[in-house]
């Protein structure tokens, strides 16, 4: 009940054992313990609030701050318990059973989930009863009801208590407690001792589901397992997938069983995972994520090329080991549909846009997914490094931030052509030339050796060096010390600027500028 | 950007039947380099086929002058072609795709890409075209409006023949303006150009 004012406390920076009121079109709606102990309740004004308790924090609700900051706590629970549902921001409930078992009891389980959720930077109750709606007024007071115990522990609470929660009561519950009330029924059992058939005739569905709660009568569980996946295409392959063309029909029928579930749903596919099953029980799986929501044409060009990929892996150990049986496509995130609607005039050069995705995708679909790619601005210092490509139809995404600064990114302009070879640097004795610890040449470089451009420097500018990636030993070719120099190979009108980096004791041509 | 029209070099009798020619309707050329638009004018309409040699500063400008007035280009069988180049050029990425390693038969591919592209850079890796595909080809280029920019490979029958060479370097940062070796860094590459061509007069052209 109190979790906006901890959230509040969280975001104004005040400890949350401090006076706290949340406050809602001038009401508070929410209040701390300390405030709670000098007067303030909710439903106050907040003029009268702060009246009451003159150092009491104002704040204003926001159920975006309350999720933000349970997050949290969701996920210490979620290492602990997986599968919580989050009724609301402030309180999740869990199924018990198995955590008691693991932790042998129900009493170890209840303390290992105040621990973590302490670990978490909050505090907790843990209330455990046999249906949900007891759990959650059981955690008022901390308790753990007995199995079938539930009606004996509801009995004794008021019957206002029946409408305090939010998440389990409609708006208009106080009317019905306040009116039962009036009429002199004062707590839960004695509202849970009256006929079903009376309350029904009397106030309404509303109430039924009340007295279903003060009897403790079992209601919708806590499912504690995935949601249906309800637009789920599945296709069971007749005679099972071994070939490439077999494959790529099946992609094309399954692909559009998928979209006319995702119409029907309004919504469009922008992750999609492709699951194949083969004879022997072997699974795999590969999930495609795209920057578009996806059309029927590409989906169905996703799955060719998944299962081409699949059936012709070049070692023959890692191919499926079985003709592929189940095809099963699961959009995994989907947006809704007004995001791939397309406008009805087209923006300015959309039809040209879209007249060239048409021609890449042809050749895509001539070449495999690879072949057709977009360039993207990366970050780095080497003209290669800072172009990603992308292959097109991915998310655009470069391999590092390009609006970070950089230090030591070469200047304008940048060679027009980009190479990888291996080149030899020599000064004049015909020793090569090394970069030092200190980035300064050993002896100035006079010759170049390369296939195809060796001649005399007439000029030559460097080392630049740079440390890259030190920390990362994965990327072990890209990193270290390395340095990038320029030189003129050649004089007169045949002389060819180069850049040549130095990498690994080695001296590589990068690019040429011509 | 200085540059010059200078002596006559190449070119042939059918140069000068277009220097008294129809005047050139700008809607339908392609988008120039600055350079280039001011040297060799009316060079490249679209719909043709272009053979460049040479520097490869060329076709970078190029790409970067088509997709900066909002035209779509594919580069294909070109891995190196540097795309830094370009950006600093005033290319706009999203437009270009690039298609690296078209497999045995580039040629098909960049048919394919001219129904939707304005420019498709297409290196042959030193093979010719027979006569015979090319001409289905420059039809296909001439319908779809899209041209075609062979390059590292020869073309029976283009319309255009770009050269590009590099004249000289600008060192920035030299002593007294003369290069000195361990001083300063590549500032500028100097090219010439020449353009060969039915529609165009031969010139001789130096730009940077």
């Amino acid at each position: 009940m109190d979790w906006p004012a901890v959230a509040a406390a969280a975001t104004i920076g005040v400890a949350p054992t401090m006076p706290i009121a949340v406050t809602l079109a001038n009401r508070v709606v929410a209040c701390s313990a300390a405030a709670r102990a000098v007067g303030v309740r909710r439903g106050l004004r907040r003029r009268e609030a702060q009246a009451r308790c003159p150092e009491l924090h104002v704040v204003a609700a926001d159920p975006a701050r309350d999720a933000r900051h349970f997050e949290r706590v969701t996920a210490a629970v979620d290492e602990l318990v997986p599968r919580a549902e989050v009724l609301r921001p402030g309180l999740s409930v869990l199924p018990v059973r198995g955590a008691a078992r693991y932790f042998g009891s129900e009493q170890a389980a209840a303390e290992k989930l105040v621990d973590a959720v302490a670990a978490a930077g909050t505090e907790c109750q843990v209330g455990i009863a046999d249906q949900l709606p007891t759990a959650v007024f059981a955690a008022r007071p901390g308790r753990i009801v007995e199995p079938g115990q539930d009606a004996v522990f509801l009995s004794g609470l008021s019957i206002r208590q029946l409408a305090a929660e939010p998440s389990l009561a409609p708006a208009d519950r106080e009317n019905l407690t306040d009116l039962l009330w009036r009429m002199g029924i004062r707590t839960v059992g004695q509202f849970a001792e009256l006929p079903r058939g009376d309350v029904a005739s009397r106030f309404g569905a509303d109430a039924v589901t009340a007295h279903r709660i003060a009897c403790g009568e079992p209601g919708r569980p806590p499912s504690g397992r995935d949601a249906e996946d309800e637009l789920d295409a599945v296709m069971n392959c007749d005679p099972p997938i071994d070939r490439v063309d077999a494959a790529a029909f099946a992609g094309r029928s399954l692909a559009s069983v998928l979209h006319r579930s995702l119409l029907a749903a309004g919504v469009g596919c922008t992750r999609l995972a492709i699951h194949a099953e083969t004879t022997n029980g072997q699974e795999l799986e590969r999930v495609w994520r795209c920057a578009e929501p996806l059309t029927e044409d590409a989906t169905a060009d996703r799955v060719r090329w998944q299962l081409d990929g699949w059936l012709n892996r070049r070692h023959q150990q890692d191919r499926p080991c079985a003709p592929i049986s189940v095809l099963r496509l699961r959009p995994v995130e989907v947006v809704s549909a007004e995001a791939l609607q397309l406008p009805l005039w087209g923006g300015l050069g959309e039809e040209d846009r879209l007249r060239a995705r048409r021609a890449l995708v042809r050749v895509q679909g001539l070449l495999g997914p690879d072949a057709v790619k977009v360039p993207i601005l990366s970050g780095g210092r080497s003209p290669i490094e800072r172009i990603t490509f992308i292959p097109l139809g991915d998310e655009p995404v470069p391999a590092a931030n390009p609006d970070q600064p950089w230090p030591g990114q070469l200047p304008e302009p940048s060679p027009t052509v980009l190479l990888d070879d291996p080149v030899e640097v020599l000064d004049v004795d015909g020793n090569p030339v090394r970069v030092t610890a200190r980035g300064l040449f050993t002896a100035d470089p006079v010759r170049l050796e390369a296939p195809g451009c060796t001649g005399r420097l007439s000029w030559w500018a460097g080392p630049w060096p740079v440390d890259e990636r030190w920390w990362d030993a994965a990327a072990e070719a890209r990193s270290g010390r390395a340095a990038r120099a320029q030189v003129l190979v050649g004089s007169g009108a045949t002389a060819r600027a180069l850049l040549l980096c130095y990498r690994q004791r080695r001296w590589y041509l990068e690019g040429a500028y011509e | 950007m200085s540059g010059k029209a200078s002596a006559k070099v190449g070119g042939g009798r059918r140069a000068v039947a277009a220097e008294t020619g129809l005047p050139i309707d700008h809607d339908s050329l392609l988008p120039m380099p600055e350079s280039l638009a001011e040297l060799l004018p009316g060079s490249l309409p679209r719909g043709t086929v272009a053979v460049v040699s040479g520097a490869r500063s060329l076709e970078v400008s190029l790409v970067a002058a088509v997709t900066a007035e909002g035209g779509h280009v594919a580069i294909v069988g070109r891995p190196d072609l540097g795309l830094l180049a370009a950006v600093e050029m005033g290319a706009d990425l999203s437009r270009i795709a690039v298609v690296a390693h078209p497999g045995a038969d580039p040629v098909e591919v960049a048919a394919v890409l001219m129904d939707g592209m304005d420019l498709v850079v297409l290196g042959l890796g030193g093979r010719s075209v027979p006569a015979s595909r090319a001409r289905a080809l420059v039809a296909r280029a001439r319908q779809r409006g899209c041209t075609l920019l062979v390059a590292d490979g020869d073309w029976q029958g283009a319309s255009t023949r770009l050269e590009a060479r590099v004249s000289g370097y600008e060192i920035a940062g030299g002593r007294d303006g003369v290069p000195t070796p361990g001083c300063g860094r590549i500032s500028r590459v100097r090219l010439a150009m020449r353009a060969r061509g039915r529609s165009v007069r031969p010139v001789r052209a130096v730009g940077g």
